[in-house]
């Protein structure tokens, strides 16, 4: 694929913070690019650099091999849509979307045709001369992408656009945005801290933290084998394991100790070289653990552990699991409930079970830092005991969840299994 | 690589040119002009009218007139008075429209705020026309057997309190209105559930909740009382004159300026104490008075 | 549903009554032949004749508007560049010049007209028609600064990142988007300003010279000298432009929300 956009060990700085450091980034043409990362990572400074509104402190930016570096905004063809529409008030909207033409002093006749050929793409011809205040948001959405894309930018940015709209909402632009980039073939530079979007939309992602790429790859490479401890919590869910390794099998397989916790020795999936005494950071996501009353009968490939059901969440399709090992340490599963429910005997709290997964399905992080424990999702508190003397569950950041929690709870007493 | 920082060049440039022509104009044509008044009240008056030469004490000793104190006093009392009555008034009107659901609302804040726009002058004409001795009202009264025909409803301290009660009123209900607009009124709801009565829920949580309205409100109804000078002109009798009356007394009849300027002065003291007080006592956004000794909350 | 306490509903219509008694009296009286409007004497139409006839009158009308013209201009333009200083830049020299353009809002009018007063005084200046100019413009000032301030607030900068996204430059960002959007603030500071300057009394008083009368320094002299049923006419005049001007006002904008909100889908 040709290198088409390149940010070159570009940095910013406001005043004593540095919202984006060195950063060096290539970007192909055609293809759908996410920035993404939590509030404050440099995610929108790199796309204000890109669109002109910021100048970097150091470092290029070359797009399609011209350094645009100098460039003011109004001279690149690079094109925005911003976060919150940014539609002219007013102006109708045939002339909102003809801003750009107009200003680069096309023909009247000739703009009509274009804006004309834009309206009709995004479905809104009959509506042309209203004004954005009479429009609903998803249809700013469409007249703000419109109205970039008729300038035919080299690159389109796009700064968290589905960010105001409510759920179903989302959905549906989502699609129609790859829809419309499927259509147009243009580049699309996406910006959103929203993972399952990005994850949705993008060919490639770059993952960012403190002004810093963490990591760049395509979704499944970013969510299957994050290289930092960052970008396994902030993408889905995770099990963090430190260890040391006992015993390096062969050039697949290790031998390794968790530490902080008596349990048998496990195998691990040689993701990086080690050698014996080395200490390992490895995560292992919920979905790829197996669980069950019996023992399991499974090759030698698979780690068992035991332990007690200290949570259960019901989500229709998959109910997710805290399983303690001992020492209150809990482990966070996903099970699919791929047969009929009511057939099987459903997990109760307090189960003695056996957990177990391939030792491939782990990945052995590069980077660990012990905050990033603090991105994934808690396990419900109990808290209720000092208040009423009783076990109560008390509300978790997760509303939702946790009703559904006491609500199986309460009917487990005696009655059959039924969420 | 130019660092593009929020001390560019550029960007100083801006500001400053933006600011200029306000800034300019108003240190020319407002500051310097009220630092005059404390300037004048150093020269002595000229015999035929004006300023004279030179500078003296003179002019502030004269301020020692025995009248003096009295005025002030009633100029300060007045306005508190005013100011009392006008925000007794004008706090369960504001209430009341922000109550109302919006399509009527707008009606009754234009009712309201028409007054606003007509003539200041005219308004006071109408009530001396009301209260003429000759005029409908007096008739009325006298014939109610509520008032003898020889009392004047005119040229007396009451007047002149009605009369700046009501031209103060719609700039009383207009920042409490802005206030009680704002108010959440389910806090009242939820007072009322957890067992206050109306009353207490009204002044334990509405009033502290509409409190930088109320502040805003008390400024703007006292700092133009004190002013006032056209009000006991029309309207008030030798008995109602205040400070501003005295200073265009001096001014128009007797030509004596710096006498007027340090008038003017005591003026402005009047004017600062309630200010301090009004700043002292503003809520920041948390709610919570910032160097207060009251105990609300 | 809990009971409402009827009390500040009570209060807001009795006061409304207040306020429109004395002018519903006044706009009667002025066509009472009665001077003093203790009774009815009958409908008479001889106050506004001899109130056309009064020429000082109309003289000092003219004066009203020739002032309230210059120092509605003056003080827009002033006003709307401090508003925009006082809403992009943040710091203690806006600080400062807040306080500057606040403090005159919270000034009895007194204390302005007198040091405007000594100000012309010591610098010489003759009263007239330049010093009324300079001292409305200095009250409006901060006013139509207020109103303009206020519909910035509302104004969402990134319009003006959008447009040069487009490719506009300076220039066409601010004559076609910046200007309209500004605009209705700027008229309502404008509006502000010119009922202010007609309306103003005090300052006006202070600072004018002979010859530069306006319209409510005539009146004023008109209720000293004690000639009721003229001002009754003159007053019913006024208000009924006023009326007028407000009910205009009114139409405008019901017919702009209608139209908006018949086309939201």
């Amino acid at each position: 694929m040709k290198e088409f956009l390149r940010f070159d060990h570009v940095t910013k700085i406001f005043g004593t913070t540095r919202a984006v450091h060195d950063v060096s980034l290539t970007i192909h043409q055609g293809e759908i690019f996410s920035l993404l990362g939590p509030s404050g990572c440099g995610k929108t400074t790199l796309l204000r650099l890109l669109a002109g509104f910021e100048s970097p402190d150091s470092g290029k930016i070359i797009l399609n091999g011209k350094d645009i570096t100098a460039l003011p905004p109004n001279q690149r063809k690079v094109n925005t849509v911003f976060q919150n529409y940014a539609l002219f008030p007013h102006m109708s909207l045939r002339d909102n979307i003809g801003f750009g033409l107009k200003m680069a002093g096309r023909k009247k006749a000739e703009i009509n045709v274009e804006v004309d050929r834009m309206l009709a793409m995004i479905q809104m011809e009959d509506q042309a001369d209203r004004k954005p205040t009479q429009i609903s948001g998803g249809q700013k959405q469409r007249i703000a992408i419109a109205r970039a894309l008729i300038m035919r930018p080299q690159i389109l940015l796009l700064d968290e656009p589905l960010a105001a709209l409510d759920l179903k909402l989302r959905q549906r632009m989502s699609l129609e945005l790859s829809l419309i980039h499927d259509e147009v073939g243009i580049t699309f530079l996406y910006v959103t801290h929203d993972q399952g979007e990005a994850m949705s939309l993008s060919d490639r992602i770059a993952v960012m933290n403190n002004g810093e790429i963490e990591q760049l790859g395509t979704p499944i490479e970013v969510y299957e084998a994050p290289s930092s401890s960052f970008v396994a919590a902030f993408i889905g869910d995770t099990n963090f394991f430190d260890a040391r390794v006992l015993e390096v099998l062969n050039k697949d397989y290790s031998r390794v100790k968790i530490m902080g916790i008596k349990l048998p020795p496990l195998l691990c999936y040689n993701d990086k070289q080690t050698k014996r005494g080395d200490m390992i950071h490895f995560s292992i996501r919920p979905e790829k653990f197996q669980i069950s009353i019996n023992r399991p009968q499974v090759s030698s490939k698979y780690n068992i552990l035991q332990g007690t059901i200290e949570d259960i969440i019901y989500q229709g399709d998959h109910t997710r699991y805290w399983v303690n090992i001992g020492e209150d340490w809990k482990i966070a599963i996903t099970r699919q409930h791929t047969r009929f429910m009511l057939d099987e005997k459903a997990l109760n709290w307090n189960d003695k079970v056996y957990i177990y997964w391939l030792a491939d399905d782990g990945y052995m992080l590069e980077h660990y830092s012990a905050k990033d424990e603090d991105l994934v999702e808690e396990p419900p508190q109990v808290i209720g005991e000092e208040i009423t003397g009783k076990d109560q569950e008390e509300p978790c950041k997760s509303n939702k969840e946790s009703v559904l929690s006491s609500t199986i709870k309460k009917s487990q007493n005696g009655s059959s299994s039924n969420g | 690589m130019a660092k593009k920082h929020i001390f560019s060049k550029k960007r100083i440039f801006g500001e400053f040119s933006l600011s200029f022509p306000s800034m300019l104009w108003l240190i020319i044509f407002f500051l310097i002009p009220t630092l005059i008044i404390f300037a004048i009240a150093f020269k002595p008056a000229d015999p035929l009218g004006g300023i004279g030469s030179g500078w003296t004490f003179q002019t502030i000793l004269a301020l020692k007139n025995p009248n003096y104190p009295q005025i002030i006093w009633r100029t300060i009392w007045m306005s508190c008075v005013t100011t009392f009555f006008t925000l007794a008034l004008a706090i369960p009107i504001a209430y009341h429209i922000a109550r109302i659901p919006p399509g009527r609302r707008d009606f009754i804040l234009l009712l309201t705020i028409v007054p606003f726009w007509t003539s200041f002058l005219i308004r006071i004409f109408a009530w001396k026309a009301v209260l003429h001795p000759e005029g409908l009202l007096k008739h009325a009264l006298v014939y109610c057997h509520l008032i003898s025909p020889e009392t004047l409803l005119l040229y007396r301290p009451e007047a002149v309190l009605l009369v700046m009660i009501y031209t103060e009123l719609p700039f009383a209900i207009l920042p409490l209105y802005a206030a009680a607009e704002k108010f959440d009124f389910s806090l009242l709801e939820a007072a009322l559930d957890l067992g206050a009565s109306r009353l207490r829920a009204f002044f334990n949580v509405y009033i502290p909740g509409i409190w930088n309205g109320l502040l805003s409100a008390c400024l703007m109804v006292f700092i133009p009382s004190i002013g006032s000078y056209v009000i006991p002109d029309v309207v008030g009798g030798t008995d109602s004159m205040m400070l501003g009356n005295i200073i265009a007394q001096r001014i128009f009849v007797e030509r004596n300026l710096p006498h007027a300027s340090a008038l003017s002065t005591i003026l402005i003291l009047a004017m600062l104490i309630p200010l301090l007080f009004f700043l002292k006592g503003k809520k920041n956004k948390v709610g919570r008075i910032k160097k207060s000794t009251r105990g609300i909350e | 549903m809990i009971k409402k306490s009827k009390i500040p509903g009570i209060i807001t219509w009795l006061v409304l009554l207040f306020f429109y008694l004395p002018i519903i009296l006044l706009v009667v009286n002025s066509f009472n032949l009665s001077r003093t409007g203790g009774s009815w004497d009958g409908f008479t139409l001889k106050w506004y004749a001899k109130l056309w006839n009064a020429k000082y009158v109309w003289t000092a009308l003219k004066n009203t508007l020739f002032v309230a013209f210059f120092a509605t201009i003056i003080s827009t333009i002033i006003g709307t560049t401090a508003a925009f200083a006082l809403h992009l830049y943040k710091g203690k020299f806006q600080k400062t010049h807040y306080c500057l353009i606040y403090t005159p809002l919270v000034i009895p009018e007194i204390l302005l007209g007198i040091s405007l007063l000594l100000f012309f005084v010591s610098v010489k200046i003759d009263l007239g028609f330049t010093t009324m100019i300079i001292a409305h413009v200095t009250f409006c000032v901060s006013y139509v600064t207020m109103a303009v301030l206020s519909r910035l607030q509302d104004f969402d900068m990134t319009i003006l990142e959008a447009s040069r996204d487009l490719g506009a430059n300076t220039w066409q960002s601010t004559t076609h988007i910046l200007l309209p959007m500004v605009m209705p603030g700027m008229l309502a500071g404008a509006l502000l300003a010119m009922t202010l300057s007609v309306d103003d009394f005090v300052i006006s008083f202070f600072v004018a010279g002979p010859g530069s009368t306006t319209l409510p320094i005539q009146i004023y002299s008109m209720i000293k000298r004690g000639s009721m049923p003229l001002i009754n006419a003159l007053s019913t005049l006024l208000l009924s432009v006023t009326f007028l001007m407000i009910l205009v006002f009114q139409i405008l904008t019901k017919h702009k929300k209608k139209q908006s909100v018949l086309n939201v889908e």
